[in-house]
């Protein structure tokens, strides 16, 4: 009805665009967000809607599992030291596993690369390129080790389900800048999703327009209804006269029932439809990109099929496409693009979960998300985009300095890492370190938490992250819950 | 004390800037800071002022209490009060609550220095706490006196107070709908589907004045009522079919209390039974069917199976997971039934509402012995009296061998009460390692093999199979043991030469041993190699796996040399830790320690026996014997039923529950800042001091039964003085009926809510409904037999004038029909809904891949399955993978509680009732119900249209409709009717 949800409420004194929405949202009365969102779009993305914004749109790579910081960009040289000594933390630890084998020195060599000469593994050597424009943070910490809850804590900044994916929020704050296509696009591990599945991406209370909708890019319907299911009735005559038909009596029926916006909404939603039916397969064409862009994501390997073992050719190609998409999604204007890596944890492992063989699952795995996510990094500067594009490198924790059944890792909660670059955010960095182990944050008292990364993502974005607030049971509830500080120190 | 008079010189020397800074101060920090957390015990008006100090006037700061001065101005060393604030001397730390924010602390301080101006002549005494609307006393207001034409209009009092507030808005009541209009209105609103054209004429066409109210009356019978109306409240309580989290496993028995839901609404029965059942039909309700399926409400929302399945409570991450499980019982309560919202309290005292963190955990601690697990229960009360009956018995029978047993005595006895109580003091924690696990087989009849290499040939006494106990898809104990299988040993290990069968159960099929040890002796015969063979594999959800916990392989002194042996299989899944080939041969199994537990009590009670005299052996063996019959006698009663509910659980492992140590609840502390690592206080059992007259501490014996507990709270919730429970009920009610409550946060009537539209409407019928035996029917009727509610939906520009949001009714809202309600319409016009009640939940998706976490892949089902053109509400509900078609279309998130639906219009929304499966093939049914039909294609057209709209169409929509059926065919005629504006919309 009218007065659903009443979908915008900010506590203290909001800024004009702020009143403008709600007011548009009272007197539109449950417009339902189809116009609302296009008009308001423009004039936020630029001004941002508390101070100015660096950046519009943001890219997240999740990481599903818990890929191992030590082993890819947080280099721990006392572990080569007292590789295969037992292992010892000075305290009690509690491991989700058996995982207090001996000290377990990081899989791979580390090489430093770029002006700033940050070490990185070889197993995401192709990032190398990139180092200074990225900003490291080492001394992440989260809540529990188990995965669901944490992988809930990255992607909505609560542990229990029933709250807004970080992409809702920003969907809902900013609006669409092409509101043929959706504003928040999750492409998962083409494998099957992550812990937790959609409850990473969904709207909660937010409206339903700020789901994040799923694409699976290269398949018959990479969306949703995008066509009709299979039948043999509708042609594309049928179609277009059944909508125009459609149209019409739909608007004699809401002539009869005048100041129901709602009616007019729904009118307008099927026009969108059509719009979007032809927007959304051109903007996961890859056919027309040229060789030199393949090249750059890994993809012009020429294969069509790969070995029934986890290798390194099919995670690049797997990442890389990914990515491709997510850039031309990104030109055409989707704000929020959230890239998985890594399905349900199950076996045989395509995931980040690697407590049986850390060389077997995360080299694969790690140098396909390296070559696409620096494709992606250089195809965004190359294009003047990579200035207001965030990209965030993230997973829901990390793994133990010590080592499981040998070879593997157990999950440790305590501290993991998290990358930026693009988008306001200073390059060639680290901020924030991990103690001598990677086992907790060097000052254990001033951690950095998700909360601090979503408040500083959404500062880049002219959001004030204490004032995007929404009301549910009597709650203001926010991305940030009641925590959260702008990393300053990693903005440029 | 008098006031030492070398003090006011102090103040006439402080500049005059200063005093107004200082003055300044007061009124914004100083005077709210006192008012809110020190005078309520420190004022002038209290028979005992706290230390004999008032500090609600300047004299009253000055002079102090029994220790002197609180404050001297000027002087902040000398003033004790800053002291008491600060933390940090000597002085007692105040306010006791907590302390006070730093920088409050340090406007405290400038006060003092700035000379403490204080205009407070007259003492304000303790400041009067405001009773917010909502804890009210519920009283029953006066109906409004009307015009003599206004009482004309009035049908049910409801008409009244609603025209008395649009004439005091100087606001006009609208029209009356149409009997075409009103039959669909009140068919969707209270069955959710829409009427059939003949329901439609019959009612157009009957003479009778009453027509409308028996119309009501009929819906209201119908069972679809209960369906409808128990959509909302499953959307409230978070109902689904799955738990939730990772793996999202299913929860094959939460249907019996969604059944029991649409039941209790179909019955009609009273509120306050329906809320006591709900939190402790078990106590209350002993031995009723209702009581025991009501329970599914605690459990009712998303569970951690991870954070408690294999996370031991002794861990950090086992304690947060049960923490906030029963925060989440907490929450859904106090939401649901009070429109309360606690769960702030969790980390902190609530900012704006009078809960505390002791109240809140005081409610965690009604719920402190209870998991969510499945509950068993008797459908048949006699079958449970009989039950009940036999239990009694066989205490008494126990108590009696109990005392027989003091009786006995001697060194053996002592020696093995020793050795069981060191193996029950052994903590039993589960093993995660189950065991071996073959690879998945799509059929029955595939053979799959392991074997285990002792390293040369031996002489072989026994072999013996243990079974896994895993609780996938509630198998449990006996998990993968195959249905037909042989054992064999050789020396070849291709079991190609020297093989033989020591086991052959391949012709028929056997009964699954659970975790029953299997033991097979062959006496000394030598070999190197024993392998298992299933040839008919045990049935899983949708395919068939081999699974074996343990192999034992003992030589003649009794040794397992079977013991981290090589073993190799035909196939298997490795899946760590749980899953792996070594697990078979690491003497770790689920009856491993009961086994031998159950040997030590067997021989402990014959050495009791032995060592009794002739007179009470007699006694002995006639309570043993009778223990035999009644556990006979319990075997062969009536199976019991299961439902997934708050409850004790027993379990092993990590998962342990409070049953273990006979459902006693866990101690509960206040946790600061929400924190299990920094526990503070032991809390007991309560709720808020919300209501007046109402105890919020219950008081009961330190021993008292858990229920008793949950008892209380229900009573509490229940109590005809708690001005919540029956606010919250007809403000839900009122909301389904308009589209907007009362007021229009039906999930919290708290500070951050909304404030009622017209109070006095609000508690009228919270009284008339609580006094008149609670009955939403009744309820129901007072709403739709109103003249409001029968009022056109089409709007009027002088009143929107005044109020375009039609706050205070003066037209009837357009609904846009919720998702259940457009599927179900969908399938009822296409002529395939079947109507079948109860039961499992229907699925309308393929599973993939259950074996880690289930994948629901719904694009993969076909509507057509007749099995799935069920009502909506009869879905199999899976939280973490919602179903696509309704949710685009807003249907509530079973993660959260969910009072009012979102309502979007979308694009992807249009996509879907376009082309979705279900869309796509409904339209096919719908044309192909309409060809069966002796009409040309115009009347097909026409009665389509009325099947969908309840109206025939005009001639406009029937000259359009039937233009495009001849060119495009009625199925695609058919499509374009079910996207119809007018179809997803009730005037």
């Amino acid at each position: 009805m009218a007065w659903n949800n009443s979908p915008f409420h900010r506590s203290g004194n909001s800024s004009r665009p702020t009143s403008r929405r709600e007011f548009l949202w009272q007197a539109g009365g449950g417009l339902g967000g189809v116009a609302l969102a296009t008009m308001l779009a423009s004039e936020q993305s630029r001004a941002g809607i508390h101070h100015p914004a660096k950046a519009k749109r943001v890219v997240q790579l999740f990481m599903a599992g818990a890929a191992s910081h030590i082993d890819l960009f947080d280099y721990k040289p006392e572990l080569i030291k007292r590789h295969g000594q037992p292992s010892s933390f000075g305290e009690t630890v509690e491991t989700f596993q058996d995982g207090l084998g001996p000290w377990l020195k990081p899989i791979w060599n580390f090489k430093p690369y770029g002006q700033s000469g940050k070490p990185l593994s070889d197993a995401v050597a192709d990032l190398g390129e990139c180092v200074d424009d990225i900003a490291f943070i080492h001394n992440m910490v989260g809540k529990t080790g188990v995965h669901s809850s944490a992988t809930l804590l990255q992607a909505t900044g609560f542990l229990t389900p029933g709250f807004p994916g970080a992409g809702c929020w920003i969907s809902y704050g900013l609006g669409s800048a092409n509101e043929n296509l959706p504003t928040f696009v999750v492409l998962p591990d083409h494998r099957g999703y992550a812990s937790n599945g959609p409850k990473n991406w969904d709207t909660a209370f937010l409206p339903s327009q700020h789901q994040g909708t799923v694409i699976f890019p290269g398949t018959d319907n990479p969306v949703a209804d995008l066509t009709p299911a299979r039948n043999d009735y509708v042609t594309s005559s049928s179609d277009s006269a059944g909508l125009e038909l459609l149209r019409r009596l739909n608007r004699d029926h809401a002539s009869d029932r005048a100041g129901d916006s709602r009616l007019e909404a729904r009118i307008k939603s099927y026009e969108l439809a059509a719009r979007m039916q032809l927007a959304a397969p051109e903007a996961l064409d890859l056919s027309r990109e040229p060789q030199s862009v393949l090249k750059m994501y890994g993809l012009d390997h020429g294969r069509s099929s790969f070995d029934k073992e986890i290798n390194t050719l099919e995670e690049t190609d797997a990442f890389g496409r990914k990515c491709l998409v997510a850039r031309r999604l990104l030109e055409r204007g989707v704000r929020f693009v959230q890239i998985w890596s890594g399905n349900d944890n199950g076996f045989p492992r395509r995931n980040w979960d690697s407590h049986e063989d850390v060389e077997r699952d995360h080299g694969p795995l790690a140098r396909g998300m390296a070559r696409g996510a620096s494709g992606l990094i250089k195809d965004l500067k190359q294009r003047g985009m990579l200035d207001d594009t965030i990209i965030l490198w993230t997973t829901e924790f990390g793994r133990m300095p010590s080592s499981q059944a040998g070879k593997g890792r157990d999950h440790n909660p305590y501290v993991f890492t998290n990358w930026l670059a693009g988008g306001g955010i200073k390059g060639g960095i680290t901020h924030g370190l991990s103690d001598e182990f990677g086992y907790k944050p060097l000052d254990r008292d001033h951690p950095t938490q998700v909360y601090d990364i979503h408040a500083t993502i959404l500062h880049l974005l002219g959001i004030d992250h204490t004032q995007l607030t929404v009301r549910h049971n009597g709650i203001d509830r926010r991305l940030t819950d009641v925590h959260g500080h702008v990393i300053h120190e990693i903005i440029a | 004390m008098l006031r030492p008079h070398w003090l006011i010189p102090c103040i006439v020397l402080v500049a005059p800037s200063t005093a107004d800074e200082g003055l300044n101060l007061f009124h914004a920090k100083i005077a709210p800071a006192l008012a809110e957390h020190c005078l309520r015990c420190h004022a002038s008006d209290q028979a005992k002022p706290k230390g004999g100090l008032s500090l609600d006037s300047r004299a009253g700061v000055r002079t102090g209490g029994h220790s002197g001065p609180a404050i001297v101005p000027g002087d902040v060393e000398e003033s004790p009060l800053l002291e008491a604030i600060a933390r940090s001397g000597e002085v007692k730390a105040m306010p006791p609550q907590g302390k006070l924010p730093e920088s409050l602390v340090a406007d405290f301080r400038r006060w003092v220095e700035l000379g403490a101006p204080d205009p407070r002549d007259t003492p304000t005494g303790t400041p009067k706490r405001e009773i917010w609307w909502s804890l009210r006393k519920l009283e029953k207001p006066t109906i409004p006196v009307l015009t003599r034409e206004d009482k004309a209009r009035v049908r049910t009092p409801i008409d009244a107070f609603i025209l008395s507030k649009l004439r005091s808005k100087g606001l006009t009541p609208s029209v009356e709908a149409d009997r075409r209009v009103m039959i669909r209105r009140v068919t969707y609103d209270l069955t959710g589907l829409p009427p059939s054209p003949e329901e439609v004429k019959a009612f157009v066409d009957d003479q009778n004045v009453n027509a409308y109210e028996a119309l009501v009356d009929q819906l209201l019978a119908s069972p679809r009522y209960g369906e409808r109306w128990g959509r909302h409240w499953l959307d409230v309580v978070r109902y689904a079919d799955t738990h939730g989290y990772d793996k999202d496993k299913p929860r094959p028995n939460a249907w019996p209390y969604r059944d029991y839901v649409v039941r209790s609404l179909n019955e009609d029965k009273p509120y306050r039974r329906f809320v006591q059942e709900q939190v402790a039909g078990d106590a209350l309700f002993a031995n009723t069917r209702d009581g025991i399926e009501g329970l599914g409400f605690i459990a009712a929302g998303p569970w951690d199976f991870i954070g408690h399945a294999e996370v031991a409570e002794t861990k950090i991450d086992g304690q947060i997971a049960r923490s906030l499980d029963r925060d989440d019982m907490v929450a859904n309560t106090l939401n649901t039934f009070m429109s309360t919202t606690v769960q702030c309290a969790r980390c902190h005292d609530h900012k704006f509402d009078p809960v505390t963190q002791e109240d809140y955990y005081s409610l965690q601690a009604v719920f402190a012995a209870l998991d969510r697990s499945d509950k068993s229960y008797d459908l048949d009360p006699r079958v449970a009296h009989s039950r009940d009956h036999l239990a009694h018995q066989r205490s008494m029978v126990q108590h009696e061998l109990a005392e027989l047993t003091q009786l006995a005595n001697g060194d053996r006895l002592t020696a093995i009460n020793l050795e069981i109580k060191s193996k029950v003091a052994t903590p039993t924690t589960r093993s995660p390692a189950f065991g071996y696990h073959s690879a998945l087989a799509d059929d029955a009849e595939t053979t799959k093999w392991v074997q285990v290499d002792l390293g040369r040939s031996i002489p072989i006494d026994k072999v013996i199979l243990h079974a896994c106990d895993d609780g996938f898809n509630g198998i449990g104990e006996g998990f993968g043991f195959p249905t037909r299988f042989k054992v064999e040993t050789a020396d070849d290990p291709e079991f190609r030469r020297s093989v033989r069968t020591i086991l052959d159960k391949t012709r028929t099929d056997a009964a699954n041993p659970k975790l029953k040890a299997l033991t097979i002796t062959i006496s000394g015969q030598d070999a190197r190699y024993v392998r298992v063979s299933a040839t008919k594999l045990a049935p899983r959800l949708n395919d068939y796996n081999f699974a074996l916990a343990e192999l034992e392989v003992l030589d003649a002194s009794g040794d397992n040399v079977a013991k981290l042996a090589k073993v190799t299989a035909l196939d298997t899944i490795e899946s760590p830790p749980r899953w792996r080939m070594e697990n078979l041969v690491d003497g770790d199994y689920p009856a491993a320690v009961g086994e031998s537990l159950a040997k030590l009590k067997a021989d402990r009670q014959t050495i009791i026996r032995e060592s009794l005299d002739e007179q009470a052996r007699h006694r002995f063996d006639q309570a043993t014997s009778e223990l035999k019959h009644l556990d006979e006698s319990t075997s062969e009663l009536p199976a019991q039923s299961k439902v997934f509910a708050g409850t004790i659980h027993s379990g092993g492992g990590a998962f342990r529950g409070t049953g273990p140590d006979g459902g006693k609840p866990r101690v509960i502390h206040l946790l600061n800042r929400g924190d299990v690592r920094t526990p503070k206080q032991v809390v007991g059992p309560g709720a808020i001091p919300l209501v007046d007259g109402l105890r919020s501490r219950f008081t009961l014996a330190d021993d008292a039964p858990e229920d008793a507990r949950r008892l209380a709270l229900a009573v509490w919730l229940s109590d005809d003085r708690n001005p919540l429970t029956w606010r919250s009920i007809v403000n839900r009610i009122w909301h389904y009926h308009f589209g907007r409550g009362i007021v229009d946060t039906p999930n919290d009537f708290g500070r951050m809510g909304g404030l009622p539209s017209d109070p006095e409407l609000l508690d009228w019928l919270a009284v008339e409904f609580r006094d008149g035996g609670q009955s939403i029917k009744q309820l129901h009727k007072w709403i739709v037999l109103s003249s409001t509610y029968r009022q056109v939906s089409t709007t009027n520009p002088a009143n929107a004038l005044i109020d375009s949001g039609n706050q205070y009714l003066w037209r009837m809202n357009r609904r846009k029909l919720e998702a259940e309600a457009l599927r179900d319409s969908v399938l009822a016009v296409a002529g395939k809904l079947d109507l079948t009640m109860g039961g499992p939940g229907f699925e309308d998706f393929v599973v993939e891949r259950p074996e880690h976490s289930p994948h629901y892949e719904y694009k993969l089902f076909d509507p057509n399955d007749p099995k799935s053109q069920r009502r909506s509400i009869y879905r199999m509900i899976v939280r973490s993978q919602p179903q696509p078609f309704l949710t685009t279309l807003d249907c509530a998130d079973p993660s959260m509680s969910v009072d009012k639906r979102n309502e979007s219009l979308t694009a992807l929304q249009a996509l879907t009732l376009l082309n979705s499966r279900l869309m796509i093939e409904m339209s096919q049914r719908l044309a192909e119900r309409l060809g069966k039909t002796s009409g040309d294609l115009a009347a097909q057209v026409r009665l389509g249209f009325e099947l969908a709209i309840s109206r025939p169409p005009t001639t406009a929509e029937q000259v359009g409709l039937v233009a495009y059926a001849r060119q495009f065919g009625l199925t695609n005629t058919c499509r374009v009717i079910f996207n119809l504006n007018e179809f997803a919309f009730v005037d």
